[in-house]
Protein backbone atom coordinates (compact mmCIF):
# COMPACT_ATOMS: atom_id res chain seq x y z
CA UNK A 1 0.00 0.00 0.00
CA UNK A 2 1.39 3.32 -0.90
CA UNK A 3 1.70 5.56 2.22
CA UNK A 4 0.51 8.70 2.18
CA UNK A 5 2.52 12.11 1.82
CA UNK A 6 3.35 14.37 4.53
CA UNK A 7 1.81 17.01 2.47
CA UNK A 8 -1.69 15.11 2.55
CA UNK A 9 -1.04 14.10 6.16
CA UNK A 10 -0.73 18.11 7.13
CA UNK A 11 -3.81 18.64 4.86
CA UNK A 12 -6.34 16.07 6.40
CA UNK A 13 -5.11 16.65 9.84
CA UNK A 14 -5.84 20.15 9.01
CA UNK A 15 -8.89 19.82 8.03
CA UNK A 16 -10.61 17.65 10.57
CA UNK A 17 -10.74 14.36 8.41
CA UNK A 18 -10.23 11.28 10.36
CA UNK A 19 -7.79 9.49 7.48
CA UNK A 20 -5.49 11.62 8.69
CA UNK A 21 -4.83 9.76 11.74
CA UNK A 22 -4.89 6.21 10.30
CA UNK A 23 -1.86 7.99 7.45
CA UNK A 24 -0.23 9.55 10.24
CA UNK A 25 -0.18 6.31 12.33
CA UNK A 26 0.93 4.15 9.32
CA UNK A 27 3.41 6.47 8.70
CA UNK A 28 5.20 7.08 12.15
CA UNK A 29 4.08 4.60 14.46
CA UNK A 30 6.49 2.04 13.91
CA UNK A 31 9.39 4.73 12.58
CA UNK A 32 9.02 6.22 16.20
CA UNK A 33 9.02 2.89 18.00
CA UNK A 34 11.85 1.60 16.53
CA UNK A 35 14.23 4.52 16.88
CA UNK A 36 12.34 4.57 20.84
CA UNK A 37 13.57 0.81 21.37
CA UNK A 38 16.68 0.61 19.25
CA UNK A 39 18.33 3.53 19.47
CA UNK A 40 17.78 4.83 22.80
CA UNK A 41 16.88 2.18 24.42
CA UNK A 42 13.57 2.91 26.27
CA UNK A 43 12.23 -0.68 27.22
CA UNK A 44 8.87 -1.67 24.74
CA UNK A 45 6.31 -0.41 26.80
CA UNK A 46 7.36 2.73 27.64
CA UNK A 47 8.18 3.26 24.12
CA UNK A 48 4.74 2.40 23.20
CA UNK A 49 3.63 5.50 25.47
CA UNK A 50 5.91 7.36 24.58
CA UNK A 51 5.16 7.13 20.56
CA UNK A 52 1.36 7.50 21.41
CA UNK A 53 2.32 10.83 23.28
CA UNK A 54 4.24 12.18 20.16
CA UNK A 55 1.25 11.52 18.26
CA UNK A 56 -1.18 12.71 20.39
CA UNK A 57 1.09 15.93 20.65
CA UNK A 58 1.10 16.03 16.82
CA UNK A 59 -2.64 16.38 16.80
CA UNK A 60 -2.94 18.81 19.04
CA UNK A 61 -0.26 21.00 17.80
CA UNK A 62 -0.71 20.88 14.16
CA UNK A 63 -2.68 23.93 13.69
CA UNK A 64 0.95 25.25 14.76
CA UNK A 65 2.74 23.40 11.82
CA UNK A 66 3.39 24.94 8.62
CA UNK A 67 5.79 23.87 5.70
CA UNK A 68 8.35 26.10 4.78
CA UNK A 69 10.78 24.50 2.67
CA UNK A 70 9.79 21.41 1.92
CA UNK A 71 7.53 17.95 2.13
CA UNK A 72 10.54 16.65 5.02
CA UNK A 73 9.88 19.78 7.49
CA UNK A 74 6.98 17.52 8.60
CA UNK A 75 9.64 14.81 9.55
CA UNK A 76 12.11 17.11 11.10
CA UNK A 77 9.07 18.70 13.25
CA UNK A 78 7.81 15.17 14.54
CA UNK A 79 11.00 14.11 15.13
CA UNK A 80 11.63 17.12 17.42
CA UNK A 81 8.32 16.38 19.65
CA UNK A 82 9.69 13.07 19.83
CA UNK A 83 13.21 13.97 21.04
CA UNK A 84 11.35 15.97 23.72
CA UNK A 85 9.62 13.10 24.78
CA UNK A 86 12.71 10.63 24.37
CA UNK A 87 14.82 13.32 26.59
CA UNK A 88 11.80 14.07 28.88
CA UNK A 89 12.03 9.94 30.02
CA UNK A 90 15.46 9.91 30.22
CA UNK A 91 15.44 12.55 32.89
CA UNK A 92 12.11 10.54 34.39
CA UNK A 93 14.26 8.03 34.35
CA UNK A 94 17.51 9.74 35.82
CA UNK A 95 15.20 10.88 38.96
CA UNK A 96 13.89 7.38 39.87
CA UNK A 97 15.61 4.48 39.01
CA UNK A 98 19.20 6.59 38.58
CA UNK A 99 20.76 6.27 34.56
CA UNK A 100 23.94 4.61 37.17
CA UNK A 101 22.14 1.54 36.31
CA UNK A 102 21.67 0.86 32.53
CA UNK A 103 25.31 2.42 32.34
CA UNK A 104 26.38 0.11 35.14
CA UNK A 105 25.58 -2.92 32.81
CA UNK A 106 26.40 -1.83 29.88
CA UNK A 107 30.08 -0.95 31.49
CA UNK A 108 30.11 -5.10 33.10
CA UNK A 109 29.72 -5.88 29.35
CA UNK A 110 32.56 -3.48 27.81
CA UNK A 111 34.55 -4.61 30.66
CA UNK A 112 37.75 -5.34 29.16
CA UNK A 113 37.42 -1.94 26.83
CA UNK A 114 37.20 0.24 29.67
CA UNK A 115 39.66 0.70 32.88
CA UNK A 116 37.76 1.26 35.88
CA UNK A 117 39.10 4.67 36.14
CA UNK A 118 37.75 5.49 32.65
CA UNK A 119 34.24 4.07 33.99
CA UNK A 120 34.26 5.91 36.93
CA UNK A 121 34.62 9.52 34.82
CA UNK A 122 31.96 8.13 32.68
CA UNK A 123 29.84 7.60 36.48
CA UNK A 124 30.89 10.58 37.65
CA UNK A 125 29.43 12.95 34.37
CA UNK A 126 26.30 11.18 35.04
CA UNK A 127 25.93 11.38 38.66
CA UNK A 128 26.96 15.09 37.97
CA UNK A 129 23.75 15.41 35.37
CA UNK A 130 21.36 13.44 37.55
CA UNK A 131 22.27 16.29 40.20
CA UNK A 132 21.44 18.94 38.45
CA UNK A 133 18.19 17.74 37.80
CA UNK A 134 17.37 16.99 41.09
CA UNK A 135 18.38 20.36 41.94
CA UNK A 136 18.63 22.71 39.05
CA UNK A 137 21.05 25.69 40.55
CA UNK A 138 21.09 29.63 39.27
CA UNK A 139 23.75 29.16 37.43
CA UNK A 140 22.38 26.97 35.20
CA UNK A 141 19.49 28.86 34.64
CA UNK A 142 20.94 32.14 34.68
CA UNK A 143 23.32 30.76 31.58
CA UNK A 144 19.91 29.44 30.15
CA UNK A 145 21.39 25.93 29.86
CA UNK A 146 19.44 24.72 32.58
CA UNK A 147 19.83 20.35 33.18
CA UNK A 148 21.80 20.39 30.17
CA UNK A 149 24.63 22.87 31.53
CA UNK A 150 26.30 19.60 33.62
CA UNK A 151 26.52 18.24 30.29
CA UNK A 152 28.73 21.13 28.97
CA UNK A 153 31.74 19.04 29.92
CA UNK A 154 30.62 16.47 27.09
CA UNK A 155 30.95 19.42 24.75
CA UNK A 156 34.11 20.91 25.73
CA UNK A 157 35.92 17.34 25.56
CA UNK A 158 34.54 16.90 21.96
CA UNK A 159 35.78 20.28 20.51
CA UNK A 160 39.44 19.10 21.51
CA UNK A 161 38.86 16.05 18.97
CA UNK A 162 39.27 16.71 15.53
CA UNK A 163 36.20 16.66 13.25
CA UNK A 164 35.67 13.49 12.09
CA UNK A 165 36.63 12.09 15.17
CA UNK A 166 33.19 14.11 16.77
CA UNK A 167 30.91 13.68 13.89
CA UNK A 168 32.08 10.04 14.49
CA UNK A 169 31.32 9.65 17.48
CA UNK A 170 27.74 11.71 17.95
CA UNK A 171 26.71 9.91 15.12
CA UNK A 172 27.45 6.39 16.08
CA UNK A 173 26.31 7.25 19.43
CA UNK A 174 22.69 7.74 17.66
CA UNK A 175 23.25 4.47 15.42
CA UNK A 176 23.73 6.20 12.29
CA UNK A 177 25.33 3.73 9.94
CA UNK A 178 29.06 4.22 9.16
CA UNK A 179 28.17 3.98 5.45
CA UNK A 180 26.62 7.25 5.87
CA UNK A 181 28.76 8.74 8.16
CA UNK A 182 31.43 8.29 5.38
CA UNK A 183 30.08 10.83 3.54
CA UNK A 184 30.68 13.24 5.28
CA UNK A 185 34.18 12.95 7.23
CA UNK A 186 36.59 11.62 3.95
CA UNK A 187 37.20 7.99 5.36
CA UNK A 188 35.88 4.97 4.31
CA UNK A 189 33.07 3.63 6.74
CA UNK A 190 35.44 0.61 7.33
CA UNK A 191 38.43 2.81 8.31
CA UNK A 192 35.52 4.62 10.78
CA UNK A 193 34.69 1.44 11.92
CA UNK A 194 38.33 0.46 13.10
CA UNK A 195 38.69 4.09 14.40
CA UNK A 196 35.84 4.09 16.33
CA UNK A 197 36.99 2.03 19.53
CA UNK A 198 40.14 4.29 19.59
CA UNK A 199 38.28 7.71 19.08
CA UNK A 200 35.98 6.70 21.96
CA UNK A 201 39.05 5.94 23.80
CA UNK A 202 40.60 9.48 23.35
CA UNK A 203 37.62 10.92 24.65
CA UNK A 204 37.67 9.67 27.69
CA UNK A 205 40.79 10.75 28.04
CA UNK A 206 39.97 14.19 26.95
CA UNK A 207 36.65 13.70 29.78
CA UNK A 208 39.02 12.54 32.30
CA UNK A 209 41.58 15.89 32.35
CA UNK A 210 37.77 17.79 33.03
CA UNK A 211 37.09 15.83 35.71
CA UNK A 212 39.53 16.27 38.71
CA UNK A 213 37.84 13.80 40.88
CA UNK A 214 39.13 10.83 38.54
CA UNK A 215 42.18 9.95 37.56
CA UNK A 216 42.45 7.87 34.11
CA UNK A 217 45.47 5.04 34.00
CA UNK B 1 21.57 -4.79 23.23
CA UNK B 2 23.41 -2.74 26.29
CA UNK B 3 24.06 0.82 26.05
CA UNK B 4 27.47 2.08 25.52
CA UNK B 5 28.49 4.26 28.56
CA UNK B 6 30.21 7.21 26.01
CA UNK B 7 26.91 6.72 23.70
CA UNK B 8 24.63 7.11 26.76
CA UNK B 9 26.52 10.33 27.34
CA UNK B 10 26.89 11.02 23.81
CA UNK B 11 22.91 10.58 23.66
CA UNK B 12 22.29 12.99 26.96
CA UNK B 13 24.06 15.61 25.61
CA UNK B 14 21.94 15.54 22.01
CA UNK B 15 18.68 14.85 23.66
CA UNK B 16 19.38 18.33 25.89
CA UNK B 17 20.31 20.14 22.97
CA UNK B 18 24.12 20.07 23.26
CA UNK B 19 25.48 18.45 20.19
CA UNK B 20 24.04 18.51 17.07
CA UNK B 21 23.83 15.89 13.85
CA UNK B 22 22.90 18.96 11.57
CA UNK B 23 19.97 16.65 10.50
CA UNK B 24 21.59 13.67 9.96
CA UNK B 25 19.91 11.62 12.66
CA UNK B 26 16.52 12.69 11.30
CA UNK B 27 17.35 12.30 7.70
CA UNK B 28 18.44 8.33 8.41
CA UNK B 29 15.67 8.02 10.90
CA UNK B 30 13.35 8.57 8.08
CA UNK B 31 15.19 6.16 5.66
CA UNK B 32 15.04 3.29 8.42
CA UNK B 33 13.17 0.33 8.56
CA UNK B 34 10.90 -0.09 11.72
CA UNK B 35 12.63 -3.61 13.08
CA UNK B 36 9.49 -3.43 15.02
CA UNK B 37 6.13 -3.58 14.61
CA UNK B 38 3.27 -2.37 16.76
CA UNK B 39 0.10 -4.77 17.78
CA UNK B 40 -2.77 -4.08 15.77
CA UNK B 41 -4.88 -3.58 18.84
CA UNK B 42 -2.23 -0.75 20.23
CA UNK B 43 -2.93 0.82 16.46
CA UNK B 44 -6.60 0.58 16.60
CA UNK B 45 -6.41 1.96 20.56
CA UNK B 46 -4.22 4.88 19.20
CA UNK B 47 -6.12 5.16 16.38
CA UNK B 48 -9.19 5.93 18.78
CA UNK B 49 -7.30 8.18 20.60
CA UNK B 50 -6.12 10.49 17.93
CA UNK B 51 -9.65 10.55 16.51
CA UNK B 52 -11.27 11.91 19.76
CA UNK B 53 -8.42 14.43 20.08
CA UNK B 54 -8.68 15.86 16.29
CA UNK B 55 -12.40 16.34 16.71
CA UNK B 56 -11.45 18.25 20.06
CA UNK B 57 -8.71 20.53 18.43
CA UNK B 58 -11.04 20.42 15.56
CA UNK B 59 -14.13 22.32 17.53
CA UNK B 60 -12.04 24.49 19.51
CA UNK B 61 -10.47 25.65 16.21
CA UNK B 62 -14.63 26.42 15.31
CA UNK B 63 -15.67 27.99 18.72
CA UNK B 64 -13.32 29.75 20.93
CA UNK B 65 -14.08 29.65 24.37
CA UNK B 66 -15.60 33.14 24.72
CA UNK B 67 -18.08 34.85 22.91
CA UNK B 68 -15.35 37.68 22.68
CA UNK B 69 -12.67 35.34 21.13
CA UNK B 70 -15.73 34.28 19.09
CA UNK B 71 -16.39 37.89 18.33
CA UNK B 72 -12.62 39.38 17.77
CA UNK B 73 -12.40 36.26 15.24
CA UNK B 74 -15.66 36.52 13.31
CA UNK B 75 -15.06 40.11 12.77
CA UNK B 76 -11.73 39.93 11.62
CA UNK B 77 -12.75 37.11 9.10
CA UNK B 78 -15.43 38.95 7.30
CA UNK B 79 -13.20 42.44 7.44
CA UNK B 80 -16.29 44.22 9.78
CA UNK B 81 -15.21 47.72 11.79
CA UNK B 82 -16.92 47.05 15.76
CA UNK B 83 -19.46 49.92 15.34
CA UNK B 84 -21.04 47.66 11.92
CA UNK B 85 -21.34 45.04 13.91
CA UNK B 86 -22.67 47.04 17.17
CA UNK B 87 -25.17 48.82 15.02
CA UNK B 88 -26.34 45.43 13.49
CA UNK B 89 -26.71 43.32 16.53
CA UNK B 90 -28.47 46.42 18.20
CA UNK B 91 -26.11 47.38 21.05
CA UNK B 92 -24.20 50.62 21.91
CA UNK B 93 -20.85 50.51 20.23
CA UNK B 94 -19.47 51.18 24.16
CA UNK B 95 -21.12 48.00 25.32
CA UNK B 96 -19.82 45.90 22.30
CA UNK B 97 -16.66 46.40 23.18
CA UNK B 98 -16.88 45.52 26.45
CA UNK B 99 -18.48 42.24 24.77
CA UNK B 100 -15.49 41.95 22.41
CA UNK B 101 -13.31 41.92 25.68
CA UNK B 102 -14.98 39.99 27.54
CA UNK B 103 -15.66 42.03 30.39
CA UNK B 104 -19.59 42.56 30.12
CA UNK B 105 -21.96 39.45 31.26
CA UNK B 106 -23.86 38.15 28.68
CA UNK B 107 -26.97 38.33 31.21
CA UNK B 108 -26.84 42.32 30.29
CA UNK B 109 -27.25 41.75 26.65
CA UNK B 110 -30.44 41.79 25.32
CA UNK B 111 -32.34 38.68 23.80
CA UNK B 112 -33.28 40.37 20.46
CA UNK B 113 -29.08 41.50 20.31
CA UNK B 114 -28.45 37.78 20.89
CA UNK B 115 -31.14 37.12 18.18
CA UNK B 116 -29.67 39.08 15.45
CA UNK B 117 -26.08 37.73 16.48
CA UNK B 118 -26.86 34.72 15.89
CA UNK B 119 -28.33 35.20 12.33
CA UNK B 120 -25.38 37.49 11.47
CA UNK B 121 -22.78 34.92 11.99
CA UNK B 122 -25.23 32.07 11.82
CA UNK B 123 -23.58 30.34 14.83
CA UNK B 124 -25.18 27.19 15.89
CA UNK B 125 -27.37 27.11 19.21
CA UNK B 126 -25.32 24.72 21.09
CA UNK B 127 -22.11 26.42 20.26
CA UNK B 128 -23.42 29.86 21.03
CA UNK B 129 -24.79 28.32 24.78
CA UNK B 130 -21.50 26.81 25.54
CA UNK B 131 -19.90 30.37 24.97
CA UNK B 132 -21.93 32.28 26.72
CA UNK B 133 -22.20 29.91 29.38
CA UNK B 134 -18.36 30.10 30.18
CA UNK B 135 -18.40 33.94 29.31
CA UNK B 136 -20.73 34.27 32.11
CA UNK B 137 -18.98 32.31 34.41
CA UNK B 138 -15.63 34.39 33.36
CA UNK B 139 -16.78 37.49 34.29
CA UNK B 140 -18.79 36.38 37.19
CA UNK B 141 -15.12 35.14 38.88
CA UNK B 142 -13.60 37.78 37.02
CA UNK B 143 -12.85 40.07 40.48
CA UNK B 144 -11.87 37.30 41.89
CA UNK B 145 -8.89 36.25 39.50
CA UNK B 146 -7.96 39.69 39.21
CA UNK B 147 -7.11 39.25 43.02
CA UNK B 148 -5.37 36.64 43.01
CA UNK B 149 -3.09 37.53 39.86
CA UNK B 150 -2.23 40.62 41.81
CA UNK B 151 -1.18 38.69 44.47
CA UNK B 152 1.03 36.88 42.19
CA UNK B 153 1.79 40.01 40.27
CA UNK B 154 3.25 41.99 43.63
CA UNK B 155 6.13 39.35 44.59
CA UNK B 156 9.19 40.55 43.56
CA UNK B 157 11.97 37.55 43.83
CA UNK B 158 11.99 35.06 40.91
CA UNK B 159 11.95 32.11 43.16
CA UNK B 160 8.75 32.97 45.03
CA UNK B 161 6.91 34.67 41.97
CA UNK B 162 6.88 31.27 40.30
CA UNK B 163 5.77 29.69 43.07
CA UNK B 164 3.05 31.86 43.47
CA UNK B 165 2.27 31.60 39.52
CA UNK B 166 1.68 28.11 40.54
CA UNK B 167 -0.59 28.39 43.33
CA UNK B 168 -2.66 31.59 41.90
CA UNK B 169 -2.95 28.93 38.89
CA UNK B 170 -4.27 26.17 40.46
CA UNK B 171 -6.90 28.57 42.35
CA UNK B 172 -7.89 29.68 39.19
CA UNK B 173 -8.31 26.62 37.94
CA UNK B 174 -10.35 25.52 41.22
CA UNK B 175 -12.63 28.92 40.90
CA UNK B 176 -13.46 28.48 37.02
CA UNK B 177 -14.86 24.80 38.36
CA UNK B 178 -17.08 26.32 41.03
CA UNK B 179 -20.76 26.76 40.07
CA UNK B 180 -22.09 29.52 40.00
CA UNK B 181 -24.93 30.69 42.59
CA UNK B 182 -28.14 29.71 42.44
CA UNK B 183 -29.38 33.31 41.29
CA UNK B 184 -26.70 33.18 38.74
CA UNK B 185 -27.74 30.27 37.31
CA UNK B 186 -31.42 31.15 37.12
CA UNK B 187 -30.64 34.09 35.60
CA UNK B 188 -27.65 32.77 33.22
CA UNK B 189 -30.71 29.57 32.52
CA UNK B 190 -33.14 32.06 31.98
CA UNK B 191 -31.32 33.42 29.10
CA UNK B 192 -30.83 30.10 27.65
CA UNK B 193 -33.99 28.95 27.80
CA UNK B 194 -35.17 31.93 25.66
CA UNK B 195 -32.56 31.21 23.02
CA UNK B 196 -33.61 28.06 22.18
CA UNK B 197 -37.03 28.93 22.12
CA UNK B 198 -35.61 31.32 19.82
CA UNK B 199 -33.74 28.65 17.76
CA UNK B 200 -37.19 26.53 17.39
CA UNK B 201 -38.67 29.34 16.13
CA UNK B 202 -35.80 29.74 14.12
CA UNK B 203 -36.14 26.14 12.52
CA UNK B 204 -39.97 26.19 12.11
CA UNK B 205 -39.92 28.58 9.27
CA UNK B 206 -37.91 31.72 9.90
CA UNK B 207 -35.19 32.33 7.31
CA UNK B 208 -31.43 32.48 9.13
CA UNK B 209 -30.63 35.04 6.74
CA UNK B 210 -31.78 38.63 7.63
Amino acid sequence: MLRASNQQIVRELKEGDQRGCRHLIDAYQDRLLGEAVHVFQVPFLDAEELVSDVLLTVVHKIGTFQFKRSDGDFHYWVMTIFRNRVRDFMRHRALTEGLQVHFDEAALEDDELYSSAEREVVRIVIGRYEDSLRSPDSENERVGGGNAGKLQIVVQALEQLETWERVLLRCRALEIPYEEIAQYTGKSAKQLKVYHARVKKKFLKLLAERVPEASVR
Amino acid sequence: MKRNPVDLLLQLAFLEGEITTHGLYEKVAAKRKPPQRSAETVKLALLQQLEIALAGATEKDLFPLTVGAYLCRMREERSLRPQEVSSRIGVPSNIYKMMEHDRISPLKISIDAWRKLRKLFQVPKDALEAMIRRTHQLVYFQASFRTTLARYDGRKKREIKAATLKKATEELFARAALPLPPKEQLKLSKLLDALKEDSQDLSAGDSPSE
